[in-house]
């Protein structure tokens, strides 16, 4: 039998490393919209690794700002301005 | 064997295909072609994760944690409206 | 028999039915040529591989009495999810579908006849 922590620590450590891919495309993307989708992947992550910490309260708050506001505002943004980023 | 045993040993028999799962849905979210291929692949994940979460919560025994499956499948249809209405109003724009 | 026995019985029976869809859903949505194929794929892992399978765990967290009291919470949390997910996993999925179809974002790369291009292109000009 797999004792609980060694698997909470083993899909962290496979968050960890999602959330540091995502991050990286996210800033070295171009399209400014596929940037915005790469950082909904890593707070998608992030809110997973809260639920594993245990700290549902966190993610509760962390979810609405990460996943709604902010993509929204961004969005928001890149429609009032150009979308590919320039050289 | 007791209905503990049982329900425990069935989630850990679940977990890994779950996890196999995502792993597929993280791929083509981060190299799909197009945005409404990513938001696509983003939305079906995250939906399987809320699934996901309320079996780690029978599974961790802490009743807790199971309202953050309801806020994670609202606001991931948030996200998804937002992209969409981004695409619409680009095409009336012009 | 226990009827706590029945309620968890039936519940893993939906959540590995769910796990399955979960999984064929999972490798369509890696495999399928392109976006509007690929729909398919997101409505098997949605309706398939989240609304059933969070109605088995409502169902587990029922038939579990080592979870206390709070179990009944954990089943109505479920169900309450379950709906949300069913009213608006389609709905966004649709959404999404018709604004990329109307920016022109997803190409149909393998395409036979598209009618509803046709009708659209005929209608403005």
């Amino acid at each position: 039998m797999i004792a609980p922590q060694t698997l909470v620590f083993g899909i962290l450590a496979l968050l960890g490393l999602l959330s540091m891919v995502a991050t990286y495309l996210a800033v070295t993307e171009r399209d400014l919209v596929k940037a915005v989708v790469f950082s909904a992947i890593q707070s998608t992550a992030y809110a997973f690794m809260y639920y594993l910490l245990m700290a549902p309260d966190i993610v509760l708050v962390y979810v609405p700002v990460a996943v709604g506001l902010y993509p929204a505002v961004i969005l928001f943004l890149i429609k009032k301005t150009e979308r590919f980023e320039g050289e | 064997m007791s209905i503990e045993e049982q329900v425990t040993t069935f989630i850990l028999v679940v977990l890994p295909i779950y996890i196999a799962s995502f792993t597929l849905y993280v791929v083509r979210a981060l190299k799909g072609p197009t945005v409404p291929d990513m938001v696509l692949a983003i939305d079906a994940m995250t939906y399987d994760l809320a699934a996901f979460l309320v079996v780690l919560a029978i599974f961790f025994r802490s009743p807790i944690l199971v309202p953050v499956a309801i806020v994670l499948a609202l606001w991931v249809y948030a996200l998804d409206i937002y992209v969409a209405k981004y695409l619409e109003s680009r095409e009336m724009g012009e | 028999m226990d009827p706590a026995w029945i309620l968890v019985i039936l519940g893993e029976v939906l959540v590995a039915i769910g796990v399955l869809c979960d999984l064929v859903a999972a490798i369509g949505m890696l495999r399928f040529p392109n976006f509007y194929v690929r729909l398919h794929a997101a409505t098997v892992g949605t309706i398939g591989g989240a609304f059933v399978p969070l109605v088995g765990a409502a169902l587990i967290a029922a038939g579990s009495e080592f979870l206390g009291v709070y179990r009944w919470f954990m089943a109505g949390a479920a169900l309450v999810t379950a709906f949300l997910v069913l009213i608006l996993a389609p709905a966004g999925s649709h959404a999404l579908a018709r604004a990329a179809h109307r920016s022109r974002a997803a190409v149909v790369k393998p395409k036979v006849v598209d009618h509803l291009e046709e009708d659209r292109r005929g209608g403005e000009g």
